[in-house]
């Protein structure tokens, strides 16, 4: 029997037997299309995590006060006050880092009349904006001059811009934050969000400012840009801060430091990690479904071959030999998974799409992603299936007596 | 005429959880080329299980039996199936068509095992087959539209295709009606004529009376082995009118 024969003769058979044919595949078509469709998410989301993560630079690195829990999971104590001014003003002298910008919360409530936002309220270096690469939208961000003179100036991020401004112009006019008066001097762009934090809801005013007010002789954040590479700055920052804060840590326990330095090749590895969680957690899906599905496409060639006792009798009859008989069984089961698991195919990404669509909605920076490697790898699995299900009822068919099937009833 | 096949001593014994039920209990038969011959007997006579032996769709407990001169004692399952795809060919009381295939397709299927038939050339053989028992405006009908009579043409289409040195018809006529059975029986008395080997197996004495030949076959052995040319000549000839 040709190969052509084989693929002719099973499509045939599975034509005739339509409406079984396709209720049969359901369960590898649910079955691919989830995992395409979850594993085209899984990718959109790591894209979505990746733009936050590069939106900061390869070069840029974070510094929390707190000490790394275990497992990886990183926890900062709030209100920690390890990260002194004195420590920054020695940051500023390693020749690894180019610029350091350290950050002090204010509190209290952002007002313009009678509209209030609970915007954050960052004290920043100047250094902050360009860390971030940040730009002004309307008017200008705060300088080094601002610093030096404490001046009451204000930055607003879009999103606190909206609520208190709308679409009226913000620039020169006047919002109290906590107690005191602000002039409002530009408008950042929109960042998004950055580490799972919304950073369109924030006002900066000067560091020197926020200092003054709060009192705080330490930093809650500090953000830094290494010159070169991140290794040796990252080395640098932590061999200083250990000790000057008496830290000792050969084995570079995150446990015992008492800072955290964040960077974005960090949050890629962080990434990677989640993506293989993600992968391991689609793959189990997809060998539980196809396993299900699999069983399905057995049970139904099981009764198929039953069905058509009397057309193999007559196919052997007329020269079939077993092997042609169980390659014909078997080129149908793996037709119907191979079928499946397009059509599956096709649907995952439909439902995909369409996901991205509504997604885009609530999440500026969703884009339609595929995971092509899970695309091929379910529909190649798919029809592995059909090869290791079907090939227990194929050669039930490929051993049935010629004579007692002819006299099947 | 030469040599079609050759039985010695058939013996057929079935065994069922050790209890052997002996069918044939030593058939010793020729049979050449070109003839028409009948196998009859009343059922549980062994004659449908001689024709599965000699269709190569069984094989004989003891005995021999040559094939165009070949012993086929020893042949593996794949032999077999290559001598029924090529040499000997079966129609069935039952049809065993494919229903929802057209007749076309029931009548390429045979070459789908055929080796020698090149997949450009089938559907000229199917044609021609189609066309030799008279049913070409029917071809793309599917099987399942198709009256008994018709279905049993086709099957004997089905049977021709390969063009094979051997014909088994299997009460051919059993699940017709006399007209239908009649207009069946003719065709293959058509092909006898064009120079097919023929064997019929039947209990119905009219059917068998087309045969120039007729082997009884009683409890596992030949009874009569008669030549009836002239009395079938005469028979058709009254069927006819």
């Amino acid at each position: 029997m040709h190969f052509s024969d084989l693929l002719s003769t099973a499509s045939k058979s599975l034509q005739r037997n339509i409406a079984k044919s396709t209720l049969t595949m359901l369960g590898i078509v649910i079955g691919v299309g989830s995992v395409v469709l979850m594993s085209s998410v899984g990718a959109s989301m790591e894209k979505v995590i990746l733009s936050q993560i590069s939106s900061l630079g390869s070069r840029s690195m974070v510094i929390f006060p707190g000490s790394e829990q275990e497992g990886g999971a990183s926890q900062v104590f709030a209100g920690h006050d390890s990260l002194t001014f004195d420590d920054i003003e020695r940051l500023e002298q390693l020749t690894t880092i180019e610029s350091v910008a350290p950050i002090v919360f204010m509190s209290g409530p952002v007002k313009r009349g009678r509209e209030e936002s609970s915007a954050q309220i960052l004290g920043a270096h100047p250094n902050f904006f360009s860390n971030q690469n940040m730009e002004a939208a309307e008017g200008r961000l705060l300088d080094i001059y601002d610093n030096d003179r404490a001046a009451r100036f204000a930055v607003l991020g879009p999103d606190v811009k909206e609520e208190l401004f709308g679409e009226s112009d913000p620039l020169g006019k006047e919002i109290t934050v906590g107690d005191s008066s602000f002039t409002v001097v530009g408008v950042a762009q929109a960042l998004g969000s950055q580490f799972f934090q919304n950073a369109d809801d924030r006002v900066y005013v000067p560091l020197s400012v926020a200092r003054q007010a709060t009192g705080q002789k330490y930093a809650n954040y500090i953000t830094m840009l290494a010159t070169a590479s991140f290794d040796v700055a990252f080395a640098d920052v932590q061999g200083l801060l250990r000790d000057r804060h008496k830290i000792e840590n050969p084995e570079d326990d995150p446990e015992k430091d008492d800072f955290i330095v964040h960077s974005s090749e960090q949050a890629n590895a962080i990434l990677s990690s989640v993506s293989l969680g993600l992968t391991m957690f689609i793959t189990t899906v997809a060998a539980i479904s196809l396993l299900v599905g699999g069983i399905g496409i057995m049970n139904i060639m099981l009764v198929t071959v039953t069905e058509r006792t009397r057309e193999i009798g007559l196919r052997k009859a007329i020269g079939a030999r077993p092997r042609d008989i169980l390659l014909q069984f078997l080129a149908e089961s793996v037709a119907l998974t191979l079928l499946g698991g397009i059509i599956g195919l096709v649907f995952g990404l439909v439902f995909a799409y369409l996901i991205a669509i509504i997604a885009q909605s609530f999440l500026s920076t969703y884009v339609f992603a595929v995971s092509v490697p899970s695309m091929v790898a379910s529909v190649v699995m798919a029809a592995l299936t059909g090869i290791v299900f079907g090939i227990s009822p194929a050669r039930k068919a490929s051993l049935l007596d010629p004579v007692e099937s002819l006299r099947y009833e | 005429m030469a040599s079609l096949l050759s039985l010695k001593g058939l013996h057929k014994s079935y065994f069922n959880e050790e209890i052997e039920t002996a069918v044939l209990h030593g058939i010793d038969l020729d049979i050449e080329k070109g003839e028409f011959i009948a196998i009859m007997g009343p059922s549980g006579s062994g004659k449908s299980t001689l024709m599965h032996i000699l269709g190569f769709l069984d094989r004989p407990t003891t005995g021999t039996y040559h094939f165009l001169g070949e012993d086929t004692a020893g042949k593996n399952d794949d032999e077999l199936a290559a001598i029924r795809a090529t040499k000997v060919s079966f129609v069935f009381q039952a049809f065993h068509l494919l229903p929802r295939a057209t007749v076309l397709e029931n009548v390429l299927l045979p070459l789908l095992y055929h080796p020698g038939i090149a997949p450009a050339d089938r559907e000229n053989y199917a044609q021609k087959a189609i066309a030799s028992v008279g049913l070409s405006d029917r071809a793309t009908f599917f099987s399942s539209q198709l009256s008994g009579g018709q279905k049993q043409r086709v099957a004997i289409a089905r049977a021709l295709v390969t063009e094979p040195e051997l014909i088994f018809a299997d009460e051919p006529t059993g699940n017709l009606d006399s007209a239908s059975g009649l207009q069946v029986m003719e065709v293959l008395e058509k092909l006898n004529q064009a120079g097919h080997t023929i064997i019929l197996v039947t209990h119905e004495r009219t059917t068998a009376e087309f045969a120039d030949r007729i082997v009884h076959i009683k409890d596992g052995l030949i009874e009569s082995d008669t030549r009836t040319h002239e009395r079938r000549r005469a028979g058709a000839d009254v069927k006819l009118k």
